[in-house]
């Protein structure tokens, strides 16, 4: 395959799985974080760690980044998550910033220099088997009482409570597992780039994943998955456009907010169940159109909204 | 001794630079329930509208820096209505705003690179770059015609939120949106006025940023530090956003001047999480429900 | 409705992505990328400017002889924000689609690593900037076949900071400076300390600031209080300006010293008077006949000053001209190895490239000092 296009589709692969966990968090429980490329560093890192310096077998360092991911996590979730929306952002955003800044200080790895020669284990194929579990896997909560515990979490946090469900705990599950799935898409781009350097994991790609969610659907799986595709790819199409790359990227990112707020997918997700809905779907809009026009595309499914 | 007090200085210093910025957070917050992050880019518009009125069109001082915020009052002002009130209009959730924000703020930065370049540019000499010696300790002479100014236009903003009766709607619309237009108050208004005063804000802190830092495309990433401190002071509160400034001013220098330079913004982010796990909302802010 | 048309538009994308250019005989198309936006833009528009103007030339008086044929220059250059991740991206791009045959840059050491094992596959030699890491060229003791320089690097740079403080200017105690996020400013940092200290110097202050930082006040009081002879300010000349300015209003009247990322016609501007009297390393005189020439000429075409990278860049030129006569063929390959014999004079200095470690041999540091707003060259200075 085409080394260009094998590397994008890699890319794409690797934002597939950071995705997959902040979809779980935004769009699931409803939680904004400035902070997950913190959880990528710690993630690339420790594996780093485990197959550069003990020469232990990259899984191990992917299981070793899952867990550590899943740890700190943990400890900022038990000082953080009791706090409301914008201050919970604000704590992801410094502890964003303070594991880069340990990172920078500590010449131990390298320190902001960066850290070379780390072997090149990511390949197309191992993303893809772990892009299918992770998505099973995230498929398989949602499905669950825990995924709907959170959605409710997500839609009415007080009636939620209300209803007996533990809040804090259905937030801190889902940040735990972003985490490590974030820990994991950091050791696979370790590996892709056989180098890591603090800088890589700066707020800017914290944001750009957030922004992948959101374009793809709160709450929509295959949402994610076609978003971190398209968003990888998109500013790569953009090269032609030279410097005006990153205003076309600003633009786009308006666009879409208030052209289809829902994202993507909003609260829609593609399973062959739904593509038969869909076509029915489909067609009776067709007839309900040409009998009224009424039919607007944003009143046809719920809202993400709380 | 010396160096104690001259950390002082300079701590209240950096802390009304980011109080200058906070304000129109916080005004922003108060109403839309989001965090503007276009805010730095209005900023940095700011700063290159003083500096081109400066040197291309050769304006005096006073009236580059009015050409300047009425700019940026403008530009706030559009910035809502293109990507803020179609979502206002659907009850988005505050994410989107957030997005949406995102995206205007990469925007502007990367509109500017494109269009006149991304070279760093220098303000004509206005004050002189002297400092006043007090004893040993030295005190610029545009930090105090900074923090007069801030003073100044702060105030203003608190006499006109307390005193007119656009003020008061605005103080409604803060209290509760839906209340104060079920009362008559035209929110579509009020959300306008809040972002021209917000966009004139900006502009005050560009042209004085744009001289004290010179003007480049990223000078508007500052805001980063200036949205932790209104968090730090409480969301939504002007007060507060002040106090929070100058605090987070304060605390960063003396972590740098007696702790660890390394290490500042690691130790300035404990202090804020402690103080937001034992004061959830803020040093300021009031203790209730999330509005959103 | 959406979601398929999404899907089309991504398969169209696909389609477009992966046919590459056609190749014509008589070009060769050589590769560029670094920094438009970001906030290395400066640097980026800078170097990518100087290739297409030294391209430009070179073709209109006839384009560059390789064995015995004669061909025009095609740059093909990509931007990546400075960002690692996109580095590699453009990288597999421009060997695999546009099929260059060289690559000049970039000028960032973080980005120029990542990028080895794609050329190394590609078999597409680089020549970077102003990328002074050593781990560019050499890691773990072995030299990466297809990663040429044409900088001094930091240790070099570091020493010729720290030898010149101590043995020429007389300082014994040196505070520094230096941004703890920037790999630039950490590398030089940490050389420059080493090398005083072993000849017996103190560093009496080592404080950081965090890139975006634009107040240094906290920590250059500290440093005032230290009573130091020098101060070491290893970063990037907006930051210079930014710092020796608010140094001088808290009365610090002590010599600045710095490294490459100093040198701009912007320093003095937005530095003035409070960098009167400071001293730099630099990569050349700008007296130098040559320097002044692309200096003039960079400027007649572009209405602004060059920077410090156009130099480098200008060499990387050169360097990549020689080498493409020397193998005699279009091929990256044989390239490669001809860029190990390359022996010309630049206008950075001589380059003669080390097999060994793929750096330049040889090249001796200039040390400027500015005056009434001037860089004047002080002395050719080798370190010891």
């Amino acid at each position: 395959m085409d080394a260009y296009l094998e590397g994008i589709l890699i890319l794409s692969g690797i934002n597939l799985i950071a995705v997959m966990g902040l979809c779980l968090l935004t769009g699931f429980a409803g939680l904004f974080s400035f902070g997950h490329a913190g959880f990528m560093a710690i993630g690339a890192y420790t594996a780093a760690i485990f197959t550069k310096m003990l020469g232990l077998p990259f899984v191990f360092g992917i299981a070793a980044s899952a867990v550590s991911a899943a740890i700190v996590s943990w400890l900022i979730g038990m000082a953080t998550l009791k706090l409301k929306g914008d201050y919970f952002c604000i704590a992801t955003l410094g502890f964003g910033e303070a594991i880069r800044l340990i990172l920078d200080n500590f010449q131990g790895l390298g320190g902001s220099r960066g850290w070379p020669g780390i072997p090149a284990s990511s390949t197309l194929l191992n993303i893809v088997i772990l892009d299918i579990i992770g998505v099973v896997l995230i498929a398989n909560l949602v499905r669950s009482r825990h995924g709907r515990n959170m959605i409710a979490v997500r839609e009415e946090e007080l009636a939620a409570q209300v209803a007996g469900i533990n809040t804090y705990k259905y937030k801190m599950l889902a940040l735990v597992i972003s985490a490590a799935y974030a820990g994991v898409a950091g050791a696979l781009l370790g590996h892709y780039m056989t180098f890591i350097q603090p800088k890589m994991f700066s707020m800017v790609k914290s944001t750009e994943l957030t922004i992948i969610v959101i374009f793809g659907g709160l709450g929509s799986i295959s949402g994610s998955v076609i978003g971190a595709v398209v968003l990888t790819f998109l500013p790569e199409l953009l090269r032609v456009v030279d410097k005006w790359r990153l205003v076309a990227y600003g633009m786009a990112v308006i666009a879409i907010m208030i052209g289809r707020p829902r994202g993507l997918m909003g609260g829609f997700e593609l399973t062959p169940a739904s593509f038969r809905k869909l076509f029915a779907e489909r067609k009776a809009a067709r007839e309900i159109k040409a009998a009224s026009r009424l039919y607007s595309d944003d009143d046809s499914a719920q809202g993400a909204g709380r | 001794m010396a160096q104690f007090l001259q950390q002082i200085v300079n701590g209240l210093s950096i802390g009304s630079v980011y109080a200058l910025m906070a304000v129109g957070y916080s005004l922003v917050y108060s109403i839309m329930n989001f965090s503007n992050f276009a805010h730095g880019g209005v900023i940095m518009f700011g700063a290159y509208f003083g500096f081109f009125a400066m040197t291309l069109l050769k304006l005096p001082f006073l009236a580059a820096f009015a050409l300047s915020f009425t700019g940026t009052a403008l530009l706030a002002l559009l910035i809502e209505r293109i990507a803020y009130k179609p979502l206002r209009e659907r009850r988005a959730p505050f994410l989107y705003f957030i997005i949406s924000a995102m995206g205007a703020s990469i925007f502007l930065e990367n509109i500017v690179i494109a269009t006149i370049g991304p070279t760093f540019r220098t303000y004509p000499k206005v004050f002189s770059r002297t400092a006043i010696a007090l004893g040993s300790i030295a005190v610029g002479r545009l930090d105090l015609i900074m923090f007069f100014v801030s003073a100044i236009s702060l105030a203003l903003l608190v006499l006109f939120i307390e005193k007119t009766k656009m003020g008061k709607a605005i103080q409604a619309s803060a209290y509760n949106m839906k209340a104060a237009a079920l009362m008559g108050v035209n929110t579509d208004q009020i959300v306008m006025i809040v972002f021209i005063l917000g966009g004139i804000l900006a502009g005050i802190a560009g042209v004085f940023f744009g001289m004290k830092y010179t003007v480049y495309p990223q000078i508007g990433n500052i805001t980063t530090k200036s949205f932790v401190a209104a968090v730090f002071g409480g969301l939504g509160s002007l007060p507060g956003a002040v106090l929070g400034s100058v605090l987070l001013g304060i605390i960063e220098t003396m972590v740098a001047g007696y702790l660890s330079s390394q290490f500042r913004d690691l130790i300035a982010f404990v202090i804020l999480i402690a103080v937001l796990v034992f004061r959830p909302s803020g040093i300021m802010g009031k203790i209730s429900e999330e509005k959103a | 409705m959406r979601v398929r048309k999404m899907l089309f538009v991504m398969l169209a994308a696909l389609v477009l992505i992966s046919c590459g250019g056609t190749k014509q005989a008589d070009v060769i198309k050589v590769g560029w990328f670094g920094a438009l936006t970001g906030d290395q833009a400066v640097w980026g528009n800078n170097e990518y400017k100087t290739v297409q103007m030294l391209f430009e030339e070179m073709n209109a008086a006839g384009g560059i002889k390789v064995g015995d044929k004669t061909y025009k220059l095609e740059v093909i250059g990509y931007d990546n924000k400075g960002d690692a991740q996109e580095a590699v991206n453009v990288v597999r791009r421009l060997t695999s689609q546009d099929k260059v045959v060289a690559i000049l840059g970039p000028n960032a050491s973080g980005n120029a690593i990542p990028i080895a094992p794609i050329l190394e596959a590609a078999k597409v030699p680089d020549i970077a900037t102003v990328a002074t890491n050593p781990k560019v060229t050499v890691l773990d003791g072995k030299v990466k076949p297809y990663n040429f320089r044409v900088c001094f690097i930091d240790p070099y740079q570091g020493a010729v900071a720290a030898g010149y403080a101590y043995d020429v200017l007389g300082a014994r105690k040196a505070a520094v400076l230096y941004d703890v996020a920037d790999d630039y400013s950490q590398g030089l940092r940490e050389f420059f300390n080493q090398n005083f200290k072993a000849k017996g110097g103190q560093i009496v202050a080592d404080e950081s600031f965090k890139f975006g930082d634009v107040d240094f006040r906290p920590q250059l009081s500290k440093i005032k209080a230290s009573n130091t002879d020098i101060i070491f300010m290893p970063y990037f000349f907006k930051e210079v300006a930014l710092s020796a300015n608010q140094a001088r209003e808290l009365g610090i009247t002590q010599p600045m010293m710095g490294g490459d990322g100093w040198p701009s016609e912007q320093l003095i501007s937005m530095g003035g008077a409070a960098v009167e009297g400071c001293y730099f390393v630099n990569h050349l005189d700008y007296e130098d006949p040559d320097v002044a020439d692309y200096k003039a000429r960079y400027k007649k075409k572009y209405g602004v000053d060059t920077e410090l990278n156009g130099y480098l860049v200008h060499d990387a030129v050169l360097m990549l001209v020689e080498g493409l006569k020397i193998a005699g063929k279009v091929d990256g390959e044989a390239l490669a190895k001809a860029l190990e014999k390359v022996d010309f004079q630049g206008i950075t200095g001589h380059v003669r490239i080390d097999p060994a470690t793929h750096n330049p041999t040889g090249k001796d540091a200039a040390i400027l000092k500015i005056i009434n707003g001037q860089y004047v060259f002080q002395q050719k200075y080798a370190a010891k």
